[in-house]
């Protein structure tokens, strides 16, 4: 009972969180927006049986990308004040996307899904099943994971610095 | 708690996600969008992985995997933003039509 009712507030901070994200004109209260919705989300994962994905969404989304999200908006001063907000705009595509919201709430609740008998027991879940999956089955998942990173902060770092070089 | 509340859950994400894209003209704001979407796909992942997968382990693979990538995007895009700044003081979509520095 109390399980459920904690679920269910972080389902609800998720998708208020996202739809605060969605709307609101300001730049900063967007990403706080993006915050909470991550934050629900991190407590979903906790609920669907994994500590460890959860800890990795608060540590990487939240302590990571968000924070990272703030100081681009810092360095970058007068984002954070104007902003142009096309009302016609917003009203176009919250049409479309209800629409869209509607035909696939209706798919969801009309398939029959091959649902396992009971969910897996906590001992499928721990760190250490992650740690051998990811070193033996999906070694090449990780490999590749690791090398995409990688590349992606020397590339990030390349382009914001020629710039600086050339000005 | 059913399958179909955590499917309806990670629907609103991505629909939220779809309207931050659509209508938004600021860059940071449309990667908060992306950022929805994809959180989106992991709670579908992980959801599935809990109610139907036959080895738990695959989801919570899948959906670190997504986070390890998002975090390259992010590093990509605010780099991208940084510089686009700093050549026009302004990171409007609609206003960046030419792709040479």
């Amino acid at each position: 009972m109390i399980a459920t009712l904690v679920i269910a507030a972080f389902m609800i901070l998720a998708m208020a969180g996202a739809i605060y994200a969605a709307l609101v004109p300001h730049t900063l209260h967007c990403i706080i927006g993006l915050g909470l919705t991550l934050f629900g989300v991190a407590g979903i994962y906790l609920y669907l049986g994994s500590p460890f994905v959860a800890a990795m969404q608060i540590l990487i989304y939240i302590g990571g990308i968000s924070v990272a999200m703030v100081f681009a908006l810092m360095l970058s001063v007068s984002l954070a004040k104007k902003m142009k907000h096309s009302e016609i705009k917003v009203i176009l595509s919250s049409i479309a996307a209800i629409l869209f919201l509607a035909v696939m709430a209706r798919l969801i609740m009309t398939t029959e899904f091959p649902l396992r008998e009971e969910p897996a027991g906590a001992a499928a879940w721990g760190v250490e099943q992650i740690g051998h999956g990811f070193l033996t089955t999906y070694s090449p998942l990780f490999i590749g994971l690791a090398i995409c990173l990688s590349v992606a902060i020397i590339a990030a770092v390349l382009v914001a610095r020629r710039e600086a070089d050339k000005s | 708690m059913s399958l179909s509340a955590f499917l309806l859950v990670s629907l609103v994400l991505f629909s939220a996600g779809l309207v931050a894209i659509m209508s938004r003209r600021n860059l940071v704001t449309i990667l908060v969008g992306i950022e929805l979407m994809l959180n989106a796909a992991s709670i579908n992942f992980m959801a599935f992985n809990y109610y139907t997968a036959v080895d738990p382990v695959v989801g919570q693979i899948i959906v670190l995997v997504i986070i390890g990538l998002a975090a390259a995007e992010v590093a990509i895009f605010l780099s991208i933003l940084m510089v686009l700044y700093r050549a026009r003081h302004d990171v409007d979509v609609e206003e960046i039509r030419e792709i040479r520095g």
